[in-house]
C-alpha cells in the first residue's frame, strides 16, 4: 500500500476535501473536535487510498493485503451477526415481559361449561305448585312461548340517533345526513306500540363485531383478552342462544357476515346459509346485497317451513361510516336501503314471527368503533311482531326515548328476551334481563307475566352465581350483597297475589339482576397481579441492563457480544430447566410453559448481567446538556402517563419536546466556533422547529380533546374521507420531498453514482404513483369519472402494488447491490483549475483522483433503505398523513445535520436516538391516529388487497398504524453513520475500525430501544397500578397495548431492517475504500 | 432553554447566510483575520453599589410577584384587557429597575469593583461599543441623559424586536396560530419586556456579548439570571395546562406568564447568589453540575 509511486496520487485524494469545504454550505463536518481528527489523519494520506481504486489504477494489491481484506470483512460480518443476536434477545425479552403482563392485566373470567337444559327449570319449585312443566318444547321449556320463528337482523352498527328524528340539542343544530334516514321504526314505534317497540341498546365495550356478536347471544360481559381477536375470531364453547336453539332442533339459517361462521362452526343450514366477508370495508355492497337476495326467498310461504330462526347480518352502514364517516350522502343512502329493506320484511312477515333489528354497537364520530365512548356503544333495539303483543307499563315510556340517556336496555338483556319468547331454556351464563316491553302484555299491565320472566331469570342467575362461587373454589365474594334482593323478591312473589305484590316482586327481582350484573362488571376486572408484576419485573431488569448497554460501555460493543450471548443464553437455559422442573413437580401455580419461559427470562437476565458488569463500566449517567435533555424529557414523558390528561394530550406535549430540542440545538449552534457551523447549524435548527409546528396542523382529535381540538386529517370532523384539496398534498410530497432529499445530498457532493438514478427518477416515480392512487380512490368516492367501480378498484390496486414492487422489490435489491454514493474522477497530467489553493503546493502534471461525496460515504449510502421504506409508508397514508411522512423525511435529515454540526454525531450522544424516538411517535399521531383502538385505519388493508390475506393484511395495518416509528428506527443508525468520516485501519495497528462503527450503531440503536422500552415499562405500570381507574379501558390501557406494541415492532424493525442495513452498507463501502 | 431575550439586527439574517451577518460579528467568527482585535464579551454585571440600589434590586423582583399576586384574579377573569393595563407598569417599573440598579450600556465596566458614579458615556458612544477609548474619555461625566437614553432605546427593541420574536416562539411551541393572537402577543411583551429591557439597558447592542445571549453563554448575574429564569419560567408554566382540573386559571396563557414572572424573580435573585455568580452554562461534558442546574 505505502508504494511510493502513489504518493501523489494520495496526496491529491486527500485534497479533494477541499474544494468541498469551500464549495457549498453544507459540506464537510467541520466542528472542532472533527477537524483536528482530520488533521491528525492529514500527515499519513496513503491511508485514504481507496483499495478499490488502486485496482482500478491498475496497481496490484499483493496477496497480504487481500488476505487481511478478507480477515477484516469475515470479522465484520461475523461479529454484525452477534451484534443481531443481542438484539433479537432484547426483543424476546421485550416479549416475554409484555406477554407475562398482559396475561395479568387483561381481565380474565372463567367459563362456565354448564348448560341450561329444557326439562330443568332454575329454581327448586316443590316448595308451592309448580306454576309450568318444563320441559315441553311445543309449549316452550321454562315459560309459554310467543313466536315459533324469528328474524334476527344486524345491521351493524346501527346508532340510536340514526332511528330517531333528529331534535337539536342546542337551537342552532342542523341535521346531519345521516339523521331521519331509517324513520320506520320510530314510526312504527309509535303508531302501533301493541307491534312494536324501539330502545336504545347499550354494548358493553369493547365495541367490536366478535365481542358484541359473543355477548348477545351468550348474555354474559365480555373480557378483554378477546379485544384483539377480531382478525380470527374463535368458537364460543359457553351455553348461548344459538347453541340452545341448535339443541332444540330449530333448523338455523345465517345469511352475512362471516364472523357468525368462526363464532358458531357448523350450527347453521349448510344450504341455505350465505356466509360474506366481512373485512373488506371498503365495500358497500356486496354483502348487503347478498343478505336480501337470500332473505326475501325465506319470507315466501313456500320456503316457511324450511326454517326456524334466520340471523342477517347487514354491513353496509358499518362499511359506509368506516369508509366516509357517518356524515356522508353515502351514508344516508345505505340508511334508506335498510328502510326499504324493513318495510318489507314487515309486510312479509307471518303471525308468528318475532322480527328483530338491532345495530351490535354504534360509531364515532367518524364512523369508526371499538371503544367505549357514548357514541359507539348506543345502538338501536327494535322489536315486531304482526300480531301485536308488546306493551309499555306507564306513559313515559310510551314513546321511544329521545336519546339514550332517558331510558335504554343492556345488549345482554336480548338473551332472555329472545329465549323465553321463544321458548327457549335461559342460556346458563346469562346476566341480562327480560325486556319489560316484550313481556308486559299489549295493555302493559301483565305484572303476572312480567313477575315470572324475571323470576326464571333471577333464578338463572342465581344458580350461575352459585356454580360460579363453586368453580372457583372461593368465597362467595359473587353471590356477596345482591343475595339480599333474591330473598326478598322471593317472598314477597310467594305471598303474592295482587298485582301490587307481584309488581314489588317484580321490582325486587329486576334489582337483583342489576345488582349481580354490577358485581360481575366489578368482579371481572379481576388482575392476575402475580403475573403482572412478573412482566413488570422483567421488562425492569431488561431495562436496566439496557442502560448499562447502551449507555455505561467503556468497551466496544462488538466485544461483548461473545460473552454476553454465551452467558445469557446459558442462564435461559438454566433458567428454563428449573422451570420446567418446578412446573412439573407443582410448585407453582402456571403452565409449565409459562414457569419455564418465566425463568429462562430472569436466568438469561442474570447471565446478561455478569456479562455486562464483569465489563469495564462507567455510570451511566448523562454528561452534557444533551444527555439530561433526553433523559428529562423520556423521564418527564413517563411520569406524564400516569395523568390522563398528559396521555390525552400527549401530541401536543410531544411538539412541545421537539420545539425545545429545536431551540436547544440553535442555541448550542450559536456555540459554535466555526461560521459554517453556526449558520448551517442555526438554519437546521430554525427549520427543524418550523416543519415540526407545520406538521401539527395535520391532526386527527379524540374524543376527550373536544372542545380544545379540531380535526384536519379528514374533510370533516365527521368523516374518513379526504377533502378534495388533500389530494393535491401526495402532488406536493412528490415535487418537494426528492427535491429536499438530493438537498442534503448535494451538501455533501454525495448526488452521485445510483442516488441521481434512485432518488431522482425511481423514488419520484413511486411517488407520483402514489398520488395517482389517491386521485383514483378520491374519484370512486366522489364519482368523479364515469367509470365502474370495478375498474376503478382493479386500476387502483395495480398501481399500489407497483408501488410496493419499486420500494420493496427493486429497492432492496438496489440496496443491497448498490456502491456508496461517491463519483471518482481520475484526471491525469492537467492542473486543476478549480483548485488553485492546493495546501501541499501540488505541481501539476501528476494524477488527481477527485472523489465526489466523500464526506458522507456512509449516510447518503444507508438513507436509501429510509427513503425505501419511506416510499411504502407513503403509500399506505392517507393524503394528509403522506404530506405528514413528507415532513418526517424533513425532519430526520435535518435532524442528522445538526447532530453533525453540533459535533453530536461523533460522540454518540443520546439525544439522536432519543429525538428520533419523540419524531416517531409525534407523527404517529400526525398520521391520523391517536392512542385509541378506534383510530386503527383498517381499511389501508385494502390498498394493495382486495380481500384478507394473510400475514400480509395484518402487515400493511402495521405499516400504516405504526409507519413514522418504523421510518424513524431505520433511521436510527444514521446518528453514527451521516458524514461520518472514513475510518480505515491506521497501518501498524491491528484493530479493525469497522467494529468501531458497528459498536457506535448497536449504541445508538440500543439507546433508541431505550427510549421506546421506558415508555412501555412506563405505560405498561402505570395501567397496572390504576387499573381500577374509571378511565382505565378510554386512555390508560390503549395506551399500554400502543407502547406495548410499538415496541414490539421497533424491536423487530430494529433489528431485521436498520442493524441489517449497515451490513451492507458497511460491506459496500469497505469494498471501495479498503477495510 | 427557551429563553429568548431580543434580537440584534444580525440574528435575522443568519440562516441565509453569513455574509449579511454585520461586519464586527464576522470579525468574530473569523477570529484573527481582522484588523481590530474583537472586543471581549461584557462580563457579569453587577448591581451598582449605593444604599438604594442595593435594596432596590432585591425589592423589585419581589415587588413583581407582589403585583401579579395582587393582580392574579383579575388577569384569570380577563387576560387581555389586565395584560394590556399592566403592561406600561411592568415596562416602568423594569425601566426604574435599571436605572437605579444597573450601569447603562457603555459605562465602564464595574468587574466586581466599586465604580463610584457608574455613569458612562455620552449618546452618541453608547451603542457602538467598539469605540472603548472615546467612551473612557467621557467616563466621568455625569448627566441624567445617559441613562434615559439606554432605557428608551432599550424599550424600543424590547417592543420592535423581543416581542415579535417571542410570540413566533410561542407560536412554535404550540400556542393557537389562528386564534388567541391577543393572548400571544401581550405574553410575549410581558416576557420581552421581563426579560429583554435590562439585557439591553446593560449590553446596548455589543455583538459579542449578545453571542453569548444567544448561546445562553453569559456568566450569571442578575440581568442575565433574569432573562433566562423568564424563559426557562414559561417553559414550566406550560405544565399545568393540559391537566384536566377544569380551573380557571389554566387557560393560555396565564400559567405561562406566571411561571415567566416567577422564573424572573428568583432568576435574577439566585444568580446573584456567591456560589453562582459569574458562573456559565456548559453544554459540552466539562462542568457537569451547571448542567443540572441548567436543565431544573
Amino acid at each position: 500500500m505505502a508504494s511510493p509511486t502513489l504518493e501523489g496520487l494520495a496526496n491529491s485524494s486527500t485534497n479533494v476535501d477541499d474544494p468541498k469545504l469551500s464549495a457549498s454550505s453544507s459540506s464537510r463536518p467541520s466542528s472542532s473536535s472533527r477537524s483536528s481528527d482530520l488533521g491528525e489523519r492529514r500527515p499519513q494520506p496513503k491511508l485514504q487510498v481507496p483499495a478499490g481504486l488502486q485496482a482500478r489504477m491498475g496497481k496490484k494489491t499483493n496477496s497480504v493485503q487481500e488476505l487481511r481484506t478478507q480477515v477484516m470483512e469475515g470479522e465484520f460480518k461475523i461479529k454484525h451477526l452477534g451484534l443481531l443476536g443481542v438484539l433479537v434477545w432484547i426483543l424476546l425479552l421485550h416479549v416475554a415481559g409484555i406477554f407475562f403482563f398482559t396475561k395479568g392485566f387483561l381481565l380474565t373470567r372463567m367459563v362456565l361449561d354448564n348448560k341450561s337444559s329444557c326439562k330443568i327449570l332454575p329454581f327448586d319449585d316443590s316448595s308451592h305448585a309448580p306454576a309450568w312443566t318444563a320441559g315441553r318444547s311445543d309449549k316452550g321449556c321454562w315459560h309459554q312461548k310467543s313466536f315459533d320463528k324469528a328474524i334476527v337482523i344486524i345491521i351493524d352498527a346501527l346508532r340510536y340517533d340514526f332511528t330517531v328524528p333528529f331534535a337539536p340539542s342546542v337551537e342552532s343544530e342542523q341535521a346531519h345526513l345521516f339523521h331521519n334516514n331509517i324513520p320506520v321504526l320510530y314510526e312504527t314505534a309509535v303508531n302501533e306500540p301493541e307491534k312494536a317497540f324501539l330502545l336504545p341498546f347499550i354494548a358493553d365495550p369493547p365495541t367490536t363485531t366478535l365481542q358484541r356478536l359473543k355477548g348477545l347471544t351468550t348474555g354474559t360481559l365480555p373480557t378483554f383478552v378477546d379485544a384483539g381477536s377480531n382478525f380470527a375470531g374463535t368458537a364460543i364453547d359457553e351455553d348461548n342462544l344459538v347453541a340452545q336453539l341448535r339443541a332444540a332442533g330449530k333448523n338455523l339459517v345465517h345469511l352475512g357476515d362471516d364472523t357468525w361462521h368462526s363464532l358458531f362452526p357448523d350450527y347453521f343450514d349448510t344450504n341455505l346459509t350465505r356466509p360474506f366477508d366481512s373485512f373488506n370495508v371498503w365495500d358497500l355492497y356486496t354483502v348487503d346485497n347478498g343478505v336480501t337476495a337470500n332473505l326475501f326467498p325465506l319470507l315466501h310461504p313456500d320456503n316457511a317451513t324450511k326454517w326456524d330462526v334466520v340471523f342477517g347480518h347487514y354491513l353496509g352502514v358499518d362499511h359506509a361510516g368506516h369508509r366516509y364517516g357517518p356524515d356522508h350522502s353515502t351514508m344516508g343512502e345505505k340508511l334508506r336501503e335498510m328502510d326499504q329493506v324493513i318495510r318489507n320484511l314487515i309486510e312479509m312477515v307471518d303471525d308468528d314471527t318475532l322480527l328483530v333489528i338491532m345495530g351490535d354497537h354504534g360509531m364515532d364520530s367518524k364512523g369508526d368503533h371499538g371503544g367505549e365512548s357514548d357514541d359507539e356503544v348506543e345502538a338501536a333495539l327494535w322489536m315486531y311482531s304482526k300480531k301485536g303483543m308488546f306493551g309499555r307499563t306507564s306513559t313515559e315510556t310510551a314513546r321511544p326515548p329521545k336519546s339514550p340517556r332517558e331510558r335504554f336496555v343492556p345488549q345482554i338483556d336480548l338473551v332472555p328476551t329472545l329465549s323465553l319468547l321463544l321458548g327457549m331454556p335461559i342460556p346458563f351464563n346469562n346476566l341480562g334481563s327480560p325486556i319489560e316491553e316484550a313481556f308486559a302484555g299489549t295493555y302493559g299491565n301483565d305484572v303476572k307475566n312480567l313477575a315470572a320472566v324475571n323470576r326464571l331469570t333471577s333464578a338463572q342467575i342465581k344458580r350461575y352465581q352459585h356454580e360460579y362461587a363453586a368453580a372457583r373454589g372461593e368465597d362467595h365474594s359473587l353471590s356477596l350483597g345482591s343475595l339480599e334482593y333474591w330473598s326478598e323478591a322471593e317472598q314477597t312473589f310467594a305471598k303474592g297475589k295482587s298485582d301490587a305484590i307481584l309488581r314489588s316482586a317484580y321490582d325486587s327481582y329486576r334489582q337483583y339482576q342489576r345488582g349481580t350484573l354490577e358485581i360481575c362488571r366489578g368482579l371481572w376486572a379481576n388482575f392476575d397481579v402475580p403475573s403482572m408484576i412478573q412482566g413488570v419485573l422483567i421488562l425492569f431488569s431488561g431495562l436496566a441492563l439496557l442502560v448499562f448497554y447502551a449507555r455505561g460501555l467503556k468497551v466496544n460493543r462488538t466485544e461483548l457480544t461473545g460473552s454476553l450471548l454465551t452467558l445469557a443464553g446459558a442462564g435461559s437455559g438454566l433458567g428454563g430447566a428449573v422451570g420446567s422442573v418446578i412446573g412439573v413437580l407443582g410448585f407453582v401455580d402456571m403452565p409449565i410453559i409459562e414457569s419455564s419461559v418465566l425463568f429462562a427470562a430472569f436466568g438469561s437476565i442474570i447471565g446478561a448481567a455478569w456479562s455486562i458488569f464483569g465489563s469495564q463500566l462507567s455510570p451511566p449517567l448523562p454528561n452534557s446538556l444533551w444527555g439530561w435533555l433526553s433523559l428529562i424529557f423520556t423521564v418527564s414523558q413517563s411520569i406524564g402517563f400516569a395523568s390522563n390528561s398528559y396521555t390525552i394530550w400527549e401530541d401536543e406535549i410531544l411538539l412541545f419536546f421537539l420545539s425545545t430540542f429545536g431551540v436547544v440545538a440553535g442555541v448550542s449552534s450559536m456555540r459554535q466556533k466555526a461560521t459554517q457551523d453556526r449558520v448551517l447549524g442555526l438554519y437546521h435548527s430554525v427549520l427543524f422547529v418550523l416543519l415540526g409546528r407545520l406538521a401539527s396542523f395535520s391532526r386527527l382529535c379524540r374524543e376527550e380533546q373536544m372542545p380544545f381540538c379540531r380535526s384536519t386529517y379528514y374533510a370533516s370532523a365527521t368523516s374518513s374521507t379526504s377533502a378534495p384539496w388533500q389530494l393535491a398534498i401526495p402532488f406536493l410530497v412528490t415535487l418537494i420531498i426528492p427535491a429536499v432529499i438530493k438537498a442534503y445530498y448535494t451538501g455533501s457532493k454525495s448526488y452521485e453514482g445510483t442516488s441521481s438514478l434512485w432518488i431522482g427518477v425511481t423514488f419520484r416515480l413511486g411517488l407520483l404513483i402514489t398520488s395517482l392512487f389517491w386521485i383514483l380512490e378520491g374519484a370512486d368516492d366522489g364519482g368523479w369519472f364515469n367509470v365502474s367501480k370495478e375498474a376503478l378498484k382493479s386500476s387502483r390496486m395495480f398501481l399500489a402494488q407497483f408501488v410496493f414492487a419499486i420500494a420493496f422489490g427493486a429497492g432492496t435489491t438496489a440496496y443491497m447491490y448498490a456502491k456508496p454514493c461517491i463519483s471518482i474522477n481520475v484526471s491525469k497530467g492537467s492542473p486543476d483549475p478549480e483548485k488553485p489553493a492546493s495546501p501541499s503546493g501540488q505541481q501539476p502534471g501528476r494524477t488527481t483522483v477527485t472523489i465526489l461525496g466523500f464526506g458522507n460515504v456512509y449516510g447518503t449510502r444507508f438513507f436509501f433503505l429510509v427513503v425505501n421504506f419511506g416510499l411504502a409508508v407513503i403509500l399506505m397514508q392517507k393524503p394528509m398523513g403522506q404530506g405528514a411522512i413528507g415532513l418526517l423525511l424533513w425532519q430526520i435529515l435535518s435532524l442528522l445535520e445538526i447532530l453533525d454540526t453540533n459535533a453530536l454525531a461523533t460522540t454518540n450522544v443520546s439525544i439522536g436516538p432519543v429525538v428520533l424516538g419523540l419524531l416517531g411517535s409525534y407523527y404517529y399521531f400526525k398520521t391520523g391516529h391517536q392512542a385509541v383502538l378506534s383510530t386503527i385505519q383498517w381499511e389501508t388493508a385494502f390498498i394493495p388487497l382486495s380481500t384478507v390475506k394473510y400475514p400480509w393484511s395484518p402487515l400493511l395495518v402495521i405499516l400504516n398504524t405504526f409507519g413514522p416509528q418504523i421510518l424513524s428506527a431505520i433511521a436510527v443508525p444514521l446518528t453514527v453513520l451521516w458524514k461520518r468520516p472514513l475510518q480505515v485501519q491506521e497501518p501498524g495497528k491491528t484493530d479493525n475500525p469497522s467494529l468501531r462503527l458497528l459498536s457506535d450503531v448497536v449504541q445508538a440503536v440500543t439507546t433508541h430501544i431505550l427510549y421506546l422500552g421506558t415508555i412501555n415499562l412506563a405505560t405498561t405500570m402505570w395501567a397496572g397500578h390504576l387499573r381500577r381507574h374509571l378511565m382505565l379501558y378510554r386512555i390508560f390501557s390503549p395506551r399500554f397495548m400502543m407502547g406495548a406494541a410499538v415496541l414490539g415492532v421497533v424491536d423487530v424493525v430494529v433489528a431485521f431492517v436498520g442493524v441489517l442495513g449497515v451490513r451492507w452498507c458497511g460491506l459496500s463501502v469497505g469494498e471501495v475504500f479498503g477495510w | 432553554m427557551t429563553s429568548a431575550p431580543p434580537s440584534p439586527p444580525h440574528r435575522t439574517g443568519t440562516s441565509s447566510s453569513s455574509s449579511s451577518n454585520p461586519t464586527q460579528s464576522q470579525s468574530n467568527a473569523s477570529a484573527s483575520a481582522q484588523a481590530p482585535p474583537p472586543k471581549p464579551p461584557a462580563p457579569a454585571v453587577s448591581i451598582l453599589p449605593g444604599q438604594l440600589a442595593r435594596v432596590y434590586s432585591f425589592a423589585h423582583p419581589v415587588l413583581l410577584l407582589g403585583l401579579l399576586a395582587v393582580r392574579f384574579k383579575k388577569f384569570v377573569e380577563d387576560p387581555v384587557s389586565e395584560l394590556f393595563g399592566d403592561l406600561p407598569v411592568l415596562a416602568g417599573l423594569q425601566v426604574l429597575y435599571a436605572v437605579v440598579c444597573l450601569p447603562p450600556a457603555g459605562a465602564p465596566s464595574s468587574k466586581g469593583t466599586t465604580v463610584e458614579s457608574s455613569l458612562g458615556g455620552s449618546e452618541g458612544t453608547v451603542l457602538k461599543p467598539g469605540r472603548i477609548g472615546l467612551r473612557r474619555k467621557h467616563a466621568k461625566e455625569a448627566g441624567i441623559s445617559v441613562k434615559v437614553v439606554p432605557a428608551l432605546i432599550s424599550l424600543t427593541l424590547t417592543t420592535l424586536l423581543a416581542t415579535p420574536i417571542l410570540s413566533i416562539l410561542l407560536v412554535l411551541f404550540g400556542a393557537p396560530l389562528t386564534t388567541h393572537n391577543l393572548e400571544t402577543l401581550l405574553c410575549a411583551a410581558h416576557m420581552a419586556v421581563l426579560s429583554a429591557t435590562a439585557l439591553v439597558y446593560v449590553h446596548g447592542v455589543d455583538g459579542s456579548t449578545w453571542r453569548e445571549v444567544w448561546g445562553v453563554g453569559r456568566p450569571a448575574d442578575a440581568v442575565w439570571g433574569g432573562a433566562l429564569g423568564t424563559g426557562v419560567g414559561a417553559w414550566f408554566g406550560a405544565v399545568p395546562i393540559p391537566l384536566d382540573w377544569d380551573r380557571p386559571w389554566q387557560a393560555y396563557p396565564i400559567t405561562i406568564l406566571t411561571g415567566a414572572y416567577i422564573g424572573y424573580a428568583l432568576g435574577s435573585l439566585i444568580s446573584r447568589s456567591s456560589c453562582l455568580y459569574g458562573k456559565r452554562i456548559q453544554f459540552t461534558p466539562e462542568v457537569e453540575e451547571d448542567m443540572d442546574k441548567k436543565t431544573e
